[in-house]
């Protein structure tokens, strides 16, 4: 029976101790958190127009409007029998006379488009008439004959807009992201076969 | 020898009795914890503010802030029931905003994202931080379309989770300048930071401040209350779109070369935990409460090997 007692009391002893135990080893501490982040939208989706008319391509283009920022550059070829002449009336299209594009000055935000850069095939001589049957203005050349065909090809290339350290925007064109175009004058007045 | 008196005699007999003893124990039992409940109750019940202010109590707290504003923090009370207060607030919330809305995020960018630890307790502590950076994909079921869950509006919103290590987007396109110690491999770089490489990848950084945080009742020249900066800057590499894939189509008279990339709509985050413990005896509380070995010396900090 003793040494149910002296087991009893050293148990009790024992409890005694740990809840103060728990009072020593307690330090305090306390943390705080938090998160944040964002989802990075990389599509940049452009559009491209060609208007043709009066030997003329008028080029433009825009943005859609969940595209993220871009900076555009276009340049045009033809036969060598032609040659290309450009007009910018607003004065935002600048050529680059090392690789021969004209990289239009300002970025290209969601939903907006350029001004027009017109691209004028030069070297055919035209004569306009009046088209006895319709009435319509048409253009003629006795240097073309039904069946000549040619080619303008227009090459449009966009990418998006980067920032160096300073916050500074710049067009990284070496990591280039490309819309290649090629096509037939159209079928407007005076132009195709 | 003296005779011993009957009710002397009686007692006895029933404290050495097994009745007795195990009575006593459970006496004991019962004392041993309505010391505890009567604590408790006592703290209710004895609540003025003639009491409060006459008791000097010690609460840890510890504020995250960022560029100045507190983010999230977690102060415990001087009420005696262990209540605290808390906020964990959101990081970068405000990185894009702008007079007219927020702007989109721009790659390359350097957005200001200043980060410090404040001091919001009552006592003086040790401070140190973790801070992860990784990128999160949208979640798809087994047929492969992206699972959407509702936001806090209500509306219909991807998924995501957090990418896998072994896909080839890396933690470091996530630039979050970093500051401590000998940061950019500058050796003359000090501001109290200790980078500790054991613990530390290419997610997770974790940085110990050596110098004491001071409650604001003790603060003062050479006393501070808040750290150094740990982070300056934040911006994402422009490599993140480095990774294309091209379809081309033909639309009447036109080629049309389409572009999408690899990690549009990807979800970078980063989180940032503080931890704080007690000044006294801090090198035994590191070791509990972060399981690692400090030594703390005049009061500064150094991480043992």
């Amino acid at each position: 029976m003793k040494k149910v007692n002296v087991c009893l009391t050293a148990l009790a002893v024992v409890l005694v101790l740990g809840a103060g135990l728990h009072n020593i080893w307690a330090y305090f501490t306390t943390y705080a958190e938090a998160q944040g982040g964002y989802v990075i939208e990389l599509g940049d989706r452009t559009h491209f127009e060609e208007r043709f008319s009066d030997w003329t391509k008028r080029l433009a283009v825009t943005s859609k409007t969940d595209s993220q920022p871009v900076y555009v550059r276009a340049k045009a070829f033809c036969g060598v029998e032609y040659s290309l002449v450009y007009e910018d009336a607003e004065g935002k299209w600048n050529l680059n006379g090392a690789d021969g594009y004209y990289y239009y000055s300002d970025i290209l935000y969601a939903g907006q488009s350029t001004s027009e850069l017109l691209v004028k095939i030069d070297g055919i001589k035209l004569q306009r008439e009046t088209d006895p049957q319709t009435g319509e203005t048409i253009y003629t050349n006795d240097s073309l004959e039904a069946g000549d065909q040619f080619n303008v090809v227009v090459i449009y290339e966009s990418t998006p807009v980067r920032y160096d350290g300073n916050g500074n925007p710049y067009a990284d064109w070496d990591a280039e992201v490309s819309t290649d175009v090629e096509s037939d004058p159209g079928d407007g007045q005076g132009g195709g076969e | 020898m003296m005779k011993e008196k009957g009710w002397l005699k009686k007692l006895k007999k029933i404290l050495f009795s097994p009745v007795g003893t195990i009575g006593l124990f459970a006496l004991a039992m019962v004392l041993l914890l309505s010391s505890s409940v009567g604590g408790a109750q006592a703290a209710l019940t004895f609540f003025s503010e003639t009491y409060t202010s006459r008791i000097q109590m010690y609460d840890i707290g510890v504020t995250l802030q960022e560029n100045g504003e507190r983010v999230s923090w977690r102060d415990y009370g001087s009420r005696a029931d262990g209540s605290w207060q808390e906020n964990t607030g959101r990081l970068l919330e405000h990185m894009l905003d702008r007079e007219d809305g927020q702007e989109p995020l721009q790659l390359g960018k350097v957005y200001k994202e200043e980060l410090n630890v404040r001091n919001s307790g009552t006592i003086n502590q040790y401070v140190r931080v973790s801070i992860y950076k990784y990128w999160m994909i949208k979640e798809t079921d087994k047929d492969g379309n992206v699972v959407y869950v509702k936001n806090e509006k209500g509306e219909d919103v991807p998924s995501y989770k957090k990418m896998e290590r072994t896909q080839e987007l890396s933690p470091d396109l996530i630039k979050l300048h970093l500051l401590y110690n000998g940061c950019d491999g500058n050796p003359d770089f000090k501001n109290g930071w200790l980078l500790d490489e054991g613990a530390s990848t290419d997610e997770r950084t974790v940085l110990y401040y050596d110098k004491l945080l001071y409650c604001a009742d003790e603060a003062g020249e050479g006393k501070p209350v808040e750290t150094e900066l740990f982070s300056d800057t934040l911006s994402i590499d422009g490599a993140v779109a480095d990774k294309v894939e091209q379809k081309v189509t033909k639309e009447g008279n036109y080629t049309v070369i389409e572009t999408t990339y690899k990690y549009d709509e990807v979800l970078f985050q980063i989180e940032a935990r503080v931890d704080a413990v007690q000044e006294h005896n801090a090198e035994d509380a590191a070791w509990s409460a972060w399981g690692r070995r400090i030594h703390v010396q005049d009061g500064v900090l150094s991480l043992a090997d």
